[in-house]
């Protein structure tokens, strides 16, 4: 019998002495390059690489300077559209990611129990044919769709739907449903695009419904809108919070939360009643158009007043002013849009806004409902057959649960919980790429124990986020600065991004992962490139161009003859504007934009508010030491009304406790928030002790949300959880 | 007969998001230790009652002043105002780091690099603007808020900016013998007429200096007693348009 031994040495307690400091005094530098007056590291354009960032999805272009093997600092890249010379804090400490002394450095499978943080270090044979095995044992036993596949979105998407398509599983999680499923099926529906772009350049009136511009910052859009601020455009911001963006207004609305909606509808009845829009428009291009003022007739300012708790006079003459800018007039569509249940019908009001005043596609107009696949440039793939035919049910509900979710964007956290229930099916395997759901999804002790009817867990990821602290098997993934991923195209340019370090440790593309993940799962043809470059040379193939020079520059304008069109049409069943929706009324929702009334707080209890704050993406930058140095300490705001009467103090402890969990941290006593509402930064509390910098700091909203859902658009509720606050 | 540079910054706070990219570049660029930094935006309480707030971000770093304190107190030379640019500079070969000058800038804009045993500062980027970039922060700025450039040369952006601003200001620190005459031209903000107030300070603040190890109290620094204890006055100087053309303080 093969007996197999593994002494002592070959374990790792992450979390410990060991492995942080090794890897510190190993691989940081605690001193990045010296750059001290002397010019003694002389500046030319010889030292930059260009590539894109991945501290977010925005993936500004980036010029990386590299010394001795080393990048020592990242700018933005003026080329590109994203970045405009600029990168925002993220991606300015991007290297610090590169080099966080908690890097991943070799695959690791778990030695002790789950979240006990003893690792073995193995080889990448070893943990790939062990992960292969693993899947390919639950795939015989329970079926492929006992496999369930969640990442975040990446350049590398495409294969990794390869290899969740390829292997037979619907079972597709991803965070959209946690982020922007309210604003992509609203204008999915309305418009036919899922994210209408938005320019800036004769923009006269901006109206932000929780939009935080200035702190959910998208580099270019964020400048822009400095930019529109600074030449006079007004600037309207609706947020129960003093945001820098609020700071920054003209006006700003501290709008009671969950009613955004009502204050839209207000708008809207004024400008269809007293036909201030622009009626040519709207004739010519809207669904509905006869019958939107009797649609509109029940929500005057006056009703709007009740429900949002703003003067009936303030709608009246928002609309109003919204109206006299026409095309000039932004009412922005969001992103993070997962508030309330409520939040589709908001963004549904803002499709309807946008369209009321010609803003959508007019000549110069604020919004453009032409999808970025417009471009004209088509790039080329690897040859892949067609995907096997599944026919298990999605365990997250869509389509049978959810008719209108498209299946691209899913419902997460249904499917967490339908892993839990075992109902339609019991899933067994769970293979999760560069994502964390411990955190990003509501109720973590729910989102822990459906990890607890997991057989077998895999992580892919630079660093061991509580994701992967709870994982059989980390697979360690290269950073952006390290690797190669699929091209980008950016308005009309063909963007790389591309290594400009070598991989720290043994960490691999995402790509190369994927790839050797699925020769081993019997689905190599799927995964047909030798390498990264090879894969990129077949996206260039048919465009005939060259992949040296896109190197230099990073990024390369394909001659394309872009059809023009004189001819607006919408991509919707009818090929306009569809305020009114048959596809809503056929699945058995109201067909014009209406008014739900969100649950209300019980007496005692506040709003739980989320939002972002400009230094951190989501859950996973807490421990990139760069940014945690910028950071502000993370508290739970209160406003001053609210801590008197709670006898409390600014940063006293306090114990905030909604029904399904408690938290106890510092409050932050601020004007800048309404009396009913508590904020608390999202991203913090990590579990994992394989995170030196973030481990232990502030805690997770995730342990107070409760899992609520969006029954059109499948969005997550974040904003209507209810908590008690008490001194600790 | 070619005028010698004045780089100098103009910030216009309209602009400020308090994103703080500027703060990580500069910390990237520069190589700053973890615990400390060389640029900061101040954050002062949010003024006015619930809902009519206003809240004001103040980008800031070291003011490169015309009358730089820190030379002044410097034993060993290090520090500098350099001839011609007009920055002022650290010579960390010459740097003993005794750290009068951190004590004795009104700003509070340098630290004591302890690793390095030198004090450390804002030098412009100076690395970088030699080689025709702008200086990390203001490169990265997404407000366009942070300006750099040459104050002698009218053509420049921060010149361009002063004329047309609607507000400029500066925390000048005087009390009769000392006046600081900064480089840091605030634009655009409504609201200054007081000491820049934040939660744990006002600056500018007087000048200190710690003679705490006896060696040092031999060497003669002439400005260290005048400057004790000294009343500090903050200007806050409003043109118009006209006013900042006239004045031959811009033009030097």
């Amino acid at each position: 019998m093969k007996q197999n031994v593994i002494s002592r040495r070959d374990f790792i307690r992450l979390g410990g002495l060991g492995v942080g400091a090794a890897a510190a005094s190993r691989m940081f530098p605690p001193r990045l390059a010296r750059a001290a007056y002397g010019g003694k590291v002389p500046l030319t354009d010889d030292g930059y690489i260009h590539t894109l960032c991945e501290m977010c999805v925005w993936r500004c272009g980036v010029r990386a300077k590299v010394v001795d093997d080393r990048v020592v600092k990242l700018d933005g890249n003026p080329d590109h559209p994203h970045s405009r010379g600029k990168l925002c804090a993220r991606g300015q400490s991007g290297l610090m990611h590169a080099y966080d002394p908690d890097r991943v450095l070799s695959p690791m499978i778990r030695a002790g129990k789950r979240g006990e943080g003893l690792f073995r270090q193995v080889s990448w044979e070893e943990a790939l044919d062990f992960t292969a095995q693993k899947m390919l044992d639950i795939k015989s036993r329970y079926g492929p769709e006992a496999m369930v596949f969640s990442s975040t979105h990446s350049l590398s998407q495409v294969q990794f739907e390869n290899l969740l398509n390829g292997f037979g599983s619907p079972n597709y999680g991803t965070q959209r449903s946690l982020c922007f499923n309210a604003m992509v099926t609203a204008f999915l529906l309305t418009y036919g695009v899922e994210e209408p772009s938005r320019n800036y350049d004769d923009v006269q009136y901006v109206l932000l419904t929780g939009r935080n511009m200035m702190e959910a910052i998208s580099t270019s859009e964020t400048s822009q809108l400095v930019e529109a601020i600074s030449r006079g455009a007004k600037l309207v911001s609706l947020d129960p919070r003093f945001t820098k963006t609020a700071a920054k207004s003209t006006e700003w609305i501290p709008i009671r939360p969950g009613t955004d909606a009502a204050f839209l509808l207000g708008m809207i009845h004024v400008i269809v009643t007293n036909q201030i829009g622009d009626c040519d428009f709207v004739k010519q291009y809207v669904v509905g158009c006869e019958d939107l003022p009797a649609a509109m007739e029940e929500y005057t300012p006056q009703w709007a007043e009740g429900i949002t708790g703003v003067p009936a006079a303030t709608i009246e003459r928002i609309a109003r002013e919204f109206a006299a800018a026409g095309k000039h007039a932004l009412a922005h569509p969001g992103w993070r849009t997962s508030n309330f249940i409520n939040s589709f019908q908001t963004e549904r009001a803002i499709a309807t806004l946008d369209a009321v005043t010609g803003a959508v596609v007019r000549q110069g107009g604020c919004l453009a409902a032409e999808s970025p696949e417009a471009s004209g440039i088509t790039l080329g793939k690897p040859p892949q057959p067609p995907y096997p035919r599944i026919s298990a049910m999605r365990l997250d509900g869509v389509p049978w649960k959810y008719p209108l979710v498209p299946l691209k964007l899913g419902v997460f956290q249904e499917m967490r919980d339908a892993i839990l229930s075992g109902e339609p099916y019991q899933a067994h395997g769970w293979f999760i790429s560069r994502q964390n759901p411990v955190l990003s999804l509501p109720d973590r002790q729910r989102t822990l124990e459906a990890f607890g009817k997991m057989d077998f867990i895999v992580t892919v990821d630079a660093i061991i986020n509580d994701t992967a602290w709870f994982s059989d098997v980390i697979l360690p993934e290269s950073t952006y600065l390290e690797r190669f991923d699929p091209l980008s195209v950016v308005e009309g340019k063909i963007f790389l991004r591309q290594p400009v370090i070598e991989p720290q440790g043994e960490s691999r593309s995402a790509l190369m992962i994927y790839k050797e993940l699925g020769n081993r799962l019997g689905l190599a043809d799927y995964f047909q490139y030798e390498d990264e470059v090879d894969y990129i040379e077949q996206q260039l193939a048919p465009l005939g161009l060259d992949f040296e020079s896109l190197r230099y520059k990073g990024y390369l304008v394909p001659a394309v003859e872009k059809p023009e069109t004189e001819e607006i049409v919408f991509n919707t069943p009818t090929g306009k504007i569809e305020i009114y929706s048959a596809t809503l009324e056929k699945a058995g929702f109201s067909p014009w934009p209406h008014w739900e009334e969100p649950p209300l707080p019980k007496p005692d209890t506040f709003y739980l508010l989320t939002g972002k704050v400009g230094q951190h993406t989501q859950m996973g930058t807490q421990n990139n030491q760069l940014l945690h140095k910028y950071e502000d300490q993370p508290r739970l705001w209160m406003s001053p009304a609210a801590a008197t009467a709670r006898g409390l103090v600014d940063g006293d402890w306090v114990e905030a406790a909604s029904e399904i969990g408690k938290v106890q941290v510092q409050v932050l006593v601020t004007k800048a928030i309404r009396d009913d509402c508590v904020y608390l930064t999202p991203g913090y509390g990590h579990l994992s002790k394989g995170l030196t910098t973030a481990f232990a700091n502030g805690v997770s909203d995730s342990v107070l949300h409760v899992t609520y859902t969006d029954p059109i658009s499948g969005g997550q509720a974040l904003s209507q959880t209810f908590v008690t606050v008490k001194k600790a | 007969m070619a005028t010698k540079k004045k780089y100098g910054f103009v910030i216009d706070i309209a602009r400020c998001i308090d994103c703080r990219a500027c703060l990580v570049a500069c910390s990237v660029e520069n190589s700053v230790p973890m615990t400390d930094t060389r640029i900061w935006v101040y954050t002062p309480e949010i003024q006015g009652e619930f809902p009519d707030l206003t809240r004001t971000f103040i980008p800031y770093n070291c003011m490169h002043c015309e009358n730089p304190p820190c030379v002044d107190v410097c034993v060993s030379r290090a520090t500098y105002k350099d001839q011609e640019n007009g920055l002022v500079l650290v010579d960390q070969e010459a740097c003993i780091g005794c750290g009068y000058c951190v004590e004795a800038c009104p700003y509070d804009a340098r630290y004591l690099d302890k690793e390095r045993g030198v004090v450390d500062k804002c030098n412009g980027c100076i690395q970088r603007v030699e080689v025709g970039l702008q200086p990390a922060c203001v490169a990265t700025c997404l407000g366009g808020s942070r300006m750099f450039g040459d104050l002698n040369d009218p053509d420049s952006e921060v010149s361009q900016a002063l004329k047309n601003a609607s507000t400029v200001m500066r925390l000048d620190f005087e009390d009769g013998k000392v006046d600081t005459d900064p480089n840091i031209y605030y634009i655009n903000y409504a609201g200054a007429t007081d000491p820049l107030v934040l939660p744990d300070k006002t600056l500018p603040r007087p000048p200190e200096y710690t003679l705490s190890q006896a060696g040092w109290k031999k060497v003669a620094v002439p400005l260290m007693a005048a400057a004790v204890g000294g009343a500090f006055l903050v200007q806050a100087v409003y043109f118009t348009k006209q006013l900042v053309q006239g004045e031959s303080e811009f033009e030097e």
